[in-house]
């Protein structure tokens, strides 16, 4: 009876569906929520076309992985061996809420930072949409409607794993339902509120910029708010380090120092969820998260209208964007650098089409400053963990946090780049380079070569001895940026060991059985790069002379990859436009 | 049927078009001619409605077309320039949309769609994404979304870009064959031979102005040439181009 009550429920709703989607209006929302999760560049164009399930899991994975680690912290057996008694829910765990909250809204964030100008409608949609006989008000309700189902399916999917696991980590060992339903509600509420909240402000201030700039100068300006917005999100992810320790010791009540974070508002938010909002403090949070949710979803709101008036009404009367605008080149140091470096014309050739794609490809902009900002925050975080300015430059030599400062930005921008390489940019267009390029005179790793080191040393190298001259003094200064730049030589070559392509020319590389272990060995090199490896300096510098050892070290890197490739077949080395190599990315 | 009258448009402070008028009526084939940047988008755009005009009029069965601009788009058929379409689509899931858009009986859709995309030849490719489609794929695609709902006006921006001699062949005849049943159509191209072929009445375009109107054979008597490409260069070209391909010749090998 139940049974089929459930199915002919299921069948009615989907029939119900299917009748919505065939209306106009329901076509259109299934348009744009594709268009969201597909992208709007063609698909030979460079944008990363996941799918949607793809999409889902891989939001859905930290909350997973995190709500999985909390059964070994809260699981009451493992508490018992570890002699721990009973105790509060709703106290215990707050340092874990606060993570929960972070990750929710960095996750959230950094799904609409990278959906973020696909929720407004573009020159296709109006050529595609605008010559048919539907109002223009019912796309408008459309693209809207698409928006917050993007939310809220962001919102459900960052967060279903956390809503359903972790209440069961915590209280699903204790007898009272009542208790249960009261922790998970209140935890799902709020992970629900701050993950909507933090999408509804990254739209809005996409928004916002749309509505006040005029097209062109808000194609210049986004990437550049799209790092800072990406900044914040890594600085915000990193307060999880250390700000559940604070609270541990502080309380809620004693956070008023943290209050401009998000999270701590919405924390004050579940504590009166939870029917402990009493405090005067939790009280203003709780004011303080509904008035960032409500401002984020009216400003969303108010700036998704104004420029749909704004720029979609008159796109026809706006040239096509394009690629992004060049910036005008004023003299540059390293131009007669470059052209000593690049010594053949198709050296030339390639570095200059790769320079450029990589400066004004939105795509591939987007993942080199996302390398860069991570190396930012990294290097702060590694800075901030010293105790001050003076510790991190010792008597004797600097601290090894101070020297590896650079290292993490020479991690990070090559293996940016590096990433970035695999991106194709305009797949029809690669002929140019079958048709002039020999594939056995083996250029694409000198090519590659030259433009990862032309993209770090020239700003990074200087910038390390002007700092270390500084803080050091001179033979400190030359050594650290001396062993940078061998270092940096030695790590382009252990990642171009296998490379044989000319960047941006190929297809995306499948996915391989060992793919997995490649990421690995890349945390393993960002380990060994950024924290041993400046260990080792620093423990050199306290004595100039052992500076020494770093020659046979880098000389049987640099040996060992020069050998490694003689012994390659010489197919193996030709240059390749389709991904046929064994692995695309190592 | 369809008019323009006294057509303006400007850009900012730039002249795109000025003074447009024209009638398009049911069997009529009118060409539009110009050389790049005289201004045939801009009055393709403003005729689909895409685009308000500065100045002047476009009128439809004697109602201006934005008064009601989508009782107007319902009997409209448009195919632009560029075959922008959205890749992560089928061609079939693309002219379903179009088709519910355009509110299309369900019965017919269907038969219309498939019958449609057979005579394209383009059945077996109806389940491929329309982003691994050639130029010419894509713009068969625009012309069927263009033609399922039976429009009573056609316009066509460069129509025969990217498609075969077969494809060309066909578009040509059935052109004639649209209009042999009543359907007026606006051809907006750059390919002489075929608008001299397919258009009963031409309009040729320079720096946004009319520079000749009139049937095909009218407009050639009247400025005493043979053929189209005759009256074209006369009108619009205002460089020699025997002697500019002696120019280019003479930089390639001095």
């Amino acid at each position: 009876m139940m049974q089929s009550m459930m199915q002919s429920a299921k069948q009615s709703l989907r029939q119900r569906w299917q009748v919505f989607s065939e209306t106009p209006f329901g076509c259109l929302l299934r348009l744009f929520v594709g268009r969201m999760f597909h992208g709007h560049a063609d698909s030979d164009a460079g944008d990363l076309d996941l799918g949607v399930g793809v999409v889902v899991i891989l939001l859905a994975m930290p909350g997973l992985l995190v709500s999985l680690l909390m059964f070994e912290k809260y699981g009451s057996f493992i508490r018992f061996l570890r002699g721990a008694g009973a105790y509060d829910p709703f106290t215990a765990t707050i340092p874990d809420e606060y993570f929960f909250l972070v990750l929710s809204m960095v996750v959230s964030g950094a799904a609409a930072l990278w959906r973020w100008d696909s929720i407004f409608l573009d020159r296709r949609d109006f050529m595609n949409l605008v010559p048919l006989p539907i109002g223009l008000r019912s796309i408008f309700l459309a693209n809207l409607s698409a928006i917050f189902a993007l939310v809220a399916l962001l919102t459900l999917v960052v967060n279903v794993a956390s809503m359903v696991l972790y209440p069961l980590a915590v209280v699903g060992s204790q007898p009272s339902l009542s208790l249960f339903i009261r922790f998970a509600v209140g935890h799902a509420v709020v992970m629900l509120l701050a993950s909507a909240c933090s999408s509804f402000a990254i739209f809005a201030v996409a928004g916002v910029l749309m509505t006040l700039l005029p097209a062109a100068v808000f194609r210049r300006v986004s990437l550049l708010v799209r790092f800072a917005l990406a900044l914040s999100l890594l600085v915000l992810l990193g307060t999880s380090l250390a700000i559940p320790e604070w609270l541990k010791q502080l309380s809620v009540a004693g956070a008023h120092r943290l209050a401009i974070l998000p999270p701590i508002s919405f924390l004050g938010l579940l504590q009166t969820v939870w029917g402990r909002g009493t405090e005067p403090f939790v009280a203003a949070m709780t004011r303080a998260a509904g008035a960032v949710l409500g401002a984020a979803f009216v400003i969303t709101i108010l700036a998704y209208a104004v420029s749909f008036r704004r720029s979609f009404m008159r796109i026809p009367e706006t040239p096509d964007a394009g690629p992004l605008p060049r910036v005008p080149s004023f003299f540059s140091p390293v131009a007669p650098l470059r052209e000593s470096v690049l010594r053949t014309p198709s050296q030339r050739a390639c570095y200059h089409f790769v320079a450029r794609t990589l400066l004004r490809s939105d795509g591939h902009l987007q993942v080199l400053s996302g390398f860069l900002a991570l190396g930012l925050v990294a290097s702060a975080a590694t800075l901030s963990s010293a105790p001050n300015l003076h510790s991190l430059v010792g008597s004797s030599s600097p601290t090894a946090e101070f020297l590896s400062v650079p290292f993490i930005l020479a991690y990070c921008v090559t293996v940016g780049l590096r990433f970035a390489f695999e991106i194709p940019s305009q797949l029809p267009a690669n002929w140019i380079f079958l048709f002039w390029l020999d594939r056995e005179r083996h250029e694409a790793r000198p090519i590659a070569r030259r433009v990862l080191l032309l993209f770090s040393l020239p700003w990074l190298a200087p910038a390390c001895l002007v700092t270390t001259l500084a803080l050091g003094g001179y033979t400190v200064a030359l050594l650290h940026t001396a062993i940078l730049i061998l270092s940096t030589v030695a790590l382009v070559e252990v990642f171009l060991s296998k490379f044989r392509k000319i960047p941006f020319t190929c297809p995306y590389p499948s996915f391989k059985s060992h793919s997995g272990l490649i990421v690995v060995a890349y945390l393993f090199g960002y380990v060994f790069f950024t924290y041993y490896l400046p260990q080792m300096e620093s423990w050199s510098l306290s004595d100039p002379w052992r500076i020494v050892w770093f020659a046979p070290l880098l000389g049987m890197v640099l040996g060992g990859i020069h050998f490694y490739r003689k012994q390659m077949l010489d197919m193996d080395k030709e240059l390749v436009f389709e991904e046929v190599s064994a692995s695309g990315f190592d | 049927m369809l008019e323009a009258r006294g057509l303006s448009k400007f850009y900012g402070s730039v002249l795109a078009v000025r003074d447009i008028t024209l009638s398009l009526q049911p069997g009529q084939v009118l060409g539009y001619l110009g050389p790049n940047g005289s201004g045939k988008s801009t009055t393709v755009k403003m005729l689909t409605g895409l685009l308000e005009p500065s100045d002047g009029q476009v009128i439809f069965d004697g109602q201006d077309i934005h008064k009601n601009l989508i009782a107007y788009r319902k009997r409209l058929g448009y195919v632009p320039e560029e075959a922008n379409l959205y890749p992560y689509l089928t061609g079939q899931e693309y002219l379903d949309m179009v088709a519910t858009l355009r509110a299309m009986p369900h019965t017919r859709k269907d038969k219309t769609i498939s019958s449609l995309l057979h005579l394209f030849s383009l059945w077996s490719y109806r389940h491929v994404t329309m982003g691994s489609y050639s130029k010419g794929m894509r713009q068969r695609i625009l012309l069927i979304a263009a033609l399922m709902d039976n429009p009573d006006v056609l316009i066509l921006d460069e129509p025969l870009s990217g498609l075969d001699v077969t494809s060309v062949l066909v578009i040509k005849n059935l052109i004639q064959a649209l209009s042999a049943r009543g359907k007026s159509v606006f051809y907006c191209s750059h390919i002489l031979e075929v608008v001299e072929r397919v258009c009963s009445h031409l309009i040729i375009l320079r720096k946004g102005q009319v520079i000749a109107q009139g049937t095909t054979s009218e407009v050639r008597e009247h400025i005493g040439k043979s053929s189209l490409e005759g009256v074209f260069l006369h009108l619009v070209e205002e460089r020699d181009v025997g002697q500019m391909a002696q120019d280019i010749v003479s930089v390639l090998s001095p």
